[in-house]
């Protein structure tokens, strides 16, 4: 089946870790102009690498969660409204609900949840103009089913998700919709580090017995960017091979 | 006033499909037009882009009037004076006729939007 897309330039936001680099090579060959964040010159320079197949097909612009100075700039330097938006920013912190320093949890919140409501302002009010626009947050399927230390994250996912899932409620009139993913054990990045440090306690619950790799995920994402997927509107998607659907 | 007033109108008629003609500058918005959140943040988009001047929603649409009235009755401070430092495209004339007002209703008018703009024009 050959994907269409109404629009072409993609917002991906988090574009240095590995499955943005993934998803951006797939958008790419499918004909979309990704515009990657990033949120330091290492950030900047994996991009680099990663793309260096794709000189020019695609473009990079500042942003980081700890600096709300750099929404302003965010797409000022490129004002091309984007058509579409992948979010896979999601600061990592780890500590049991009743040992987190007080000042690390604001700081979390602050950083993953507010900062994310002030980007989907700014960019619903963009494509609202052009009365278009597709969003895709991954989550992850801790937001539902974490594990002991893992509830600041799975909190943060849960409330990034309404955000989304509202935003598609209250704009999809107006040709604005949006869908979250959330992926199990993916094969790359932090993902991998986990299966490693303990693939029987990870994998070994997967019913399809492996974990999925950043190209599979790459494929469902631009699906879900796609014409085709249009019936999906402000609803959350498991994407795990099954882990969360039994005990 | 007028060529504001009339870009606004044909925004106006363009998100609310409603003729034209039906908006004047006396006309209410959510009153009269019957605008929802929806149409006012469309809005709000439109004046942003078409004007090229930033748009505090909760200011052009009055959204804390009702708010700033309740905190100046609570200081003691006298209302018209409260609201025209906080909403300072606003004339005193058009606070002070908005008072008896406000019991029936959401009381923005189009006028107010074409205020806001001008004001937003001459003052950044």
């Amino acid at each position: 089946m050959k994907l269409e897309f109404s629009g072409t330039r993609a917002l991906v936001l988090g574009g240095s870790c590995d499955l943005a680099l993934c998803l951006a090579g797939c958008m790419i060959k499918a004909g979309l102009f990704p515009v990657l964040t990033y949120r330091s010159q290492k950030g900047q320079d994996r991009i680099s690498d990663g793309l260096k197949a794709f000189c020019g097909a695609y473009s990079t612009c500042y942003l980081d969660f700890s600096d709300r100075d750099s929404i302003g700039p965010l797409l000022q330097e490129d004002p091309v409204i984007p058509d579409f938006m992948v979010d896979f920013v999601q600061g990592d912190i780890e500590c049991l609900i009743a040992s987190g320093e007080s000042d690390d949890i604001n700081r979390y919140f602050s950083q993953n949840v507010s900062f994310r409501a002030e980007i989907l302002k700014k960019v619903a009010r963009m494509m609202l103009g052009q009365k278009r626009g597709r969003l895709v947050y991954i989550s992850s399927s801790a937001a539902l089913r974490p594990n002991p230390g893992q509830g600041f994250y799975s909190a943060a996912k849960l409330a990034s998700e309404a955000l989304y899932r509202n935003l598609g409620l209250e704009l999809a009139g107006r040709g604005i919709t949006t869908v979250t993913l959330r992926p199990g054990y993916i094969d790359e990045g932090r993902g991998r580090q986990f299966i490693r440090k303990d693939h029987d306690a990870s994998i070994g619950k997967v019913p399809i017995k492996r974990a999925l790799t950043a190209r599979e995920v790459a494929e469902t994402i631009l699906f879900y960017l796609s014409d085709s997927a249009r019936g999906f509107n402000a609803t959350e998607i498991s994407l795990d091979g099954g882990l969360t659907a039994g005990k | 006033m007028k060529e504001v007033f009339e870009r606004i109108r044909q925004m106006l008629a363009d998100i609310l499909d409603v003729e034209g003609d039906e908006i004047l500058p006396e006309t209410y918005i959510v009153r009269e037009l019957g605008a929802e959140s929806i149409d006012l943040l469309e809005l709000a988009v439109s004046l942003n882009s078409g004007f090229n001047v930033e748009i505090n929603d909760g200011d052009i649409f009055l959204s804390r009037l009702r708010d700033y009235v309740t905190e100046a009755k609570g200081k003691k401070d006298d209302v018209v004076l409260y609201l025209l430092e906080r909403l300072p495209f606003l004339k005193k004339d058009r606070i002070e006729e908005m008072m008896p007002d406000l019991e029936d209703g959401p009381t923005l008018k189009v006028k107010d939007l074409v205020s806001y703009v001008e004001w937003r024009q001459e003052n950044g």
